[in-house]
């Protein structure tokens, strides 16, 4: 009986229950995320930072107020800024989606209460985007964009790679360290609102945590971050090198 | 700072006149025709005899070509470019430097892809130039998109503008106290916090109050909604949204058929 | 019957063990101007927030006793019913703004158009709003480009639209500056005049004074009195419970220290203040200037 009542209690707060993501908090948050979206990519590329950050807010919504509002912010960012600001996030609004999807699946398997786990999360994340990159980058560019991972995959195709598993491999390679990093701040902020203001929003579960957050996690995590880099440095050069 | 974040200019066309949702399905058909397409020079002659009389016939062409000069042509140059280069396509070389080649198989791909990409977001740009945000949330929401996304649509369109003026404020203030872009990468790095913690925190804190105040002013009711703008649609518009949806499937079973 | 009935109310906040209100009894008869004084931290927004529904309906927590407005008891009650009812508006006027309009004029009509008032009656109200505070002149200004004396009159206007039965307002002006805050009361009176229930927390005594039928001094969650203006604002318990007086008061309270001031009761208005001190410290009446 007791682990009945349980489980439908966990049912109600799992992340395919669409009506516990949306409330008002969730409506009126979802605009100030997308324009934080926009904001912290201007900043980070005014600082000429080799990652975007530029999904932070897609991933807040995700983590607190649950996958399928975190999917829609995702979707509804990539538009609005595709026709009013850069024309270029408009065919990557399903890939925004994703993100806001995962990121709050992460959370709501437990995976956003301490550092470590959050790289974990980043990760994740990083290979979801990665793999919904890729036909988009295909379909719409034909595998070449504008920008830098445009740059990485037309070097190995240069070096004999054929289109496809370039345009896996630099998605493969630039995304980890972004969405690592852009986890890593949601956390950041999330650790930083009272809890007041929290429990407000439909997930406030997903953010409790219950250790305290030491300062050698967050060395760890950093340390984690950094490991990535150099692997998909030297990933990098085992691609081109092979040729 | 610009007051909101909207392309629209305000003339009186027969495009202008249209129902947004005709011009949104226009848009979108368009975009789908551009890349569903199995001939080569589809999207070449959507952009020549479909965009441009649009922009001329709604009036917005002075407007439509400053922002595709100004904003789109660049990004596209360098993308043509980078795709001529790279794409794969074992043909005949016409273009070669420090070992790099342009083949006749690679232009011919690279120029394709950046039409469709001209036209998706020319298509785009005159459904916004002609529409008013408000008046394509309105309808949209009269035909049962719920009143939250439009919501959200309209409040981001007026949010962003002001959130990127408090962004430029922020970085010129830092830069003022000594951070400057040309710093070392780790002092970028730790640069990052202290410039996105205010505006993040700041904007979020406002959230709560935002949210009581609309919820005050009905946002949760479960009544029927009604609506202050009173928007046309004719049987032109009906027939035109008809017979664009049939191109685009048109479209599709070409495109299957023909491969 | 009061249209306002609150009977035992103790109200607590989630995450919290301590009531912020505590025992509340109050009642407010129909068109009646009631201001709720206080110092910082003595539960006025949370009165407020229970007034209108936001405690508990919004903020969740634990709410005891009865809350019933226009024979509508709160517990059996929904939010988005409940503010057809009951009007709340509070002091930043830039929050207030929905963010979904481009317009002062469509901004007043979000409210209708989320309850579904018919287009003609919609407009008639938005316009009838407008010349009410005054800002028929803006209708087709962005809310985002007015100051904040003409965003507060949108806010308020935004609400009046709904036509609630009582209006809440929580220190409306606590962010103007004096020519807003002038503008504001100036809305606040008229509404007030058309007969409409008002509830006021504000810490400007002189506008209380000129105003209020009835004034509700708050402290540390419980009603510490409840009368008539006159007497509550130039009560003793005031000064010695932290809560601020009016100017005019203090004044007349420090002459009334030095013997300067012989009037019984002490002045809360600039008129009152005026006709005390010119009874004395003039030596000689005036009887022919009262008389006329």
């Amino acid at each position: 009986m007791r682990e009945t009542a349980m489980r439908s209690q966990k049912q109600s707060s799992s992340w395919l229950n669409i009506g516990k993501d949306f409330n008002t908090m969730t409506w009126v948050l979802m605009p100030v995320a997308i324009a934080i979206n926009m904001a912290v990519g201007q900043i980070v590329a005014t600082l000429r930072l080799p990652v975007y950050l530029d999904s932070i807010g897609t991933v807040l919504v995700g983590v607190i107020c649950g996958p399928w509002a975190g999917a829609l912010t995702g979707a509804l960012a990539n538009t609005i800024l595709g026709l009013t600001i850069n024309p270029d996030f408009l065919p990557w609004w399903p890939v925004a989606a994703i993100i806001g999807l995962v990121s709050g699946i992460c959370a709501n398997y437990g995976l956003f209460k301490s550092w470590w786990k959050v790289v974990v999360s980043g990760f994740i994340i990083a290979l979801a985007a990665a793999i919904s990159s890729v036909p988009i980058s295909l379909l719409v560019y034909g595998g070449i964009t504008a920008g830098g991972t445009g740059m990485i995959t037309a070097f190995l195709v240069e070096s004999g790679r054929g289109i496809v598993q370039a345009v896996f491999a630099s998605s493969f390679l630039t995304e980890p360290v972004d969405k690592i990093t852009t986890a890593l701040l949601a956390f950041a902020i999330l650790q930083g609102l009272s809890k007041r203001f929290l429990a407000r929003l439909p997930r406030p579960e997903n953010v409790e945590t219950d250790e305290k957050i030491s300062r050698n996690q967050l060395l760890i995590a950093v340390g984690v971050v950094v490991l990535l880099i150099l692997f998909a440095i030297f990933l990098l050069g085992r691609l081109t090198g092979a040729a | 700072m610009h007051e909101r974040l909207s392309f629209f200019v305000k003339r009186d066309s027969p495009i202008h006149r249209l129902n947004p949702m005709t011009k949104a399905v226009m848009a979108l058909s368009l975009v789908l025709i551009a890349f569903l397409s199995p001939w080569y020079w589809t999207p070449l002659a959507l952009f020549l005899f479909v965009i441009l009389p649009l922009s001329l016939v709604a009036r917005v062409a002075r407007e439509y070509w400053n922002f595709i000069l100004k904003v789109i042509l660049p990004t596209l140059i360098i993308l043509f470019i980078m795709q001529a280069f790279f794409l794969p396509g074992e043909s005949r070389s016409i273009f070669e430097v420090f070992g790099l080649e342009i083949t006749e198989l690679s232009a011919r791909l690279a120029f394709r892809n950046v039409m469709r990409i001209l036209v998706m977001i020319s298509s785009f740009t005159i459904l916004l130039l002609t529409t008013h945000p408000s008046e394509l949330m309105s309808d949209l929401s009269r035909r049962g998109l719920p009143g939250q996304f439009a919501y959200v649509v309209i409040s981001s369109l007026q949010i962003i503008p002001q959130m990127q003026a408090k962004a430029q404020t922020i970085i010129s203030a830092q830069r003022s106290r000594g951070l400057d872009t040309q710093s070392s990468f780790l002092r970028r790095v730790g640069g990052i916090l202290p410039l996105v913690g205010p505006l993040v925190f700041g904007s979020l804190v406002e959230v709560e109050e935002r949210a009581i105040a609309i919820e005050a002013r009905g946002f949760t009711s479960t009544r029927p909604k009604t609506f202050l703008r009173e928007i046309q649609d004719t049987s032109f518009d009906r027939a035109l949204r008809w017979a664009l949806i049939a191109c685009v499937i048109l479209t599709l079973i070409l495109r299957i058929w023909l491969s | 019957m009061a249209i306002v009935n609150l009977q035992n109310v103790t109200y607590k906040y989630p995450l919290t063990d301590v009531p912020v209100l505590q025992n509340i009894n109050l009642q407010v008869e129909e068109g009646e101007f009631v201001a709720v004084i206080g110092p910082n931290g003595a539960g006025k927004s949370t009165l407020c927030y229970t007034l209108a529904g936001f405690a508990p309906h919004f903020f969740k927590g634990e709410l005891t006793g009865i809350v019933e407005v226009a024979g509508v008891e709160s517990h059996n009650s929904i939010l988005s019913e409940w503010v057809l009812n009951v009007g709340l508006a509070f002091q930043n006027p830039f929050n207030q703004i929905s963010g979904a309009k481009y317009t002062v004029f469509e901004e007043l009509a979000f409210g209708l158009e989320n309850i579904g008032i018919p287009r003609d009656e919609m407009i008639a109200r938005v316009e009838g709003a407008m010349k009410l505070t005054g800002i028929s002149d803006l209708a087709d200004r962005s809310p985002y480009s007015l100051s904040g004396g003409q965003q507060q009159r949108v806010a308020l206007a935004s609400i009046l639209v709904m036509q609630p039965r009582v209006l809440v307002l929580d220190e409306p002006t606590s962010q103007m500056d004096p020519i807003g805050t002038r503008e504001v009361f100036g809305v606040i009176h008229s509404m007030a005049e058309s007969g409409m229930t008002v509830i006021l927390v504000e810490h400007k005594m002189e506008w209380i004074a000129q105003f209020a039928d009835r004034v509700i001094a708050l402290k540390d969650g419980e009603i510490l009195m409840n009368g008539d203006p006159s007497e509550v604002l130039t009560s003793p318990l005031l000064p010695s419970n932290g809560f601020g007086t009016s100017r005019y008061t203090s004044v007349a309270r420090r002459a009334q220290e030095l013997g300067l001031w012989n009037e019984g009761k002490l002045p809360i208005t600039l008129d009152e203040a005026v006709r005390g001190f010119n009874s004395s410290l003039t030596k000689e009446e005036i009887p022919d200037a009262r008389a006329k």
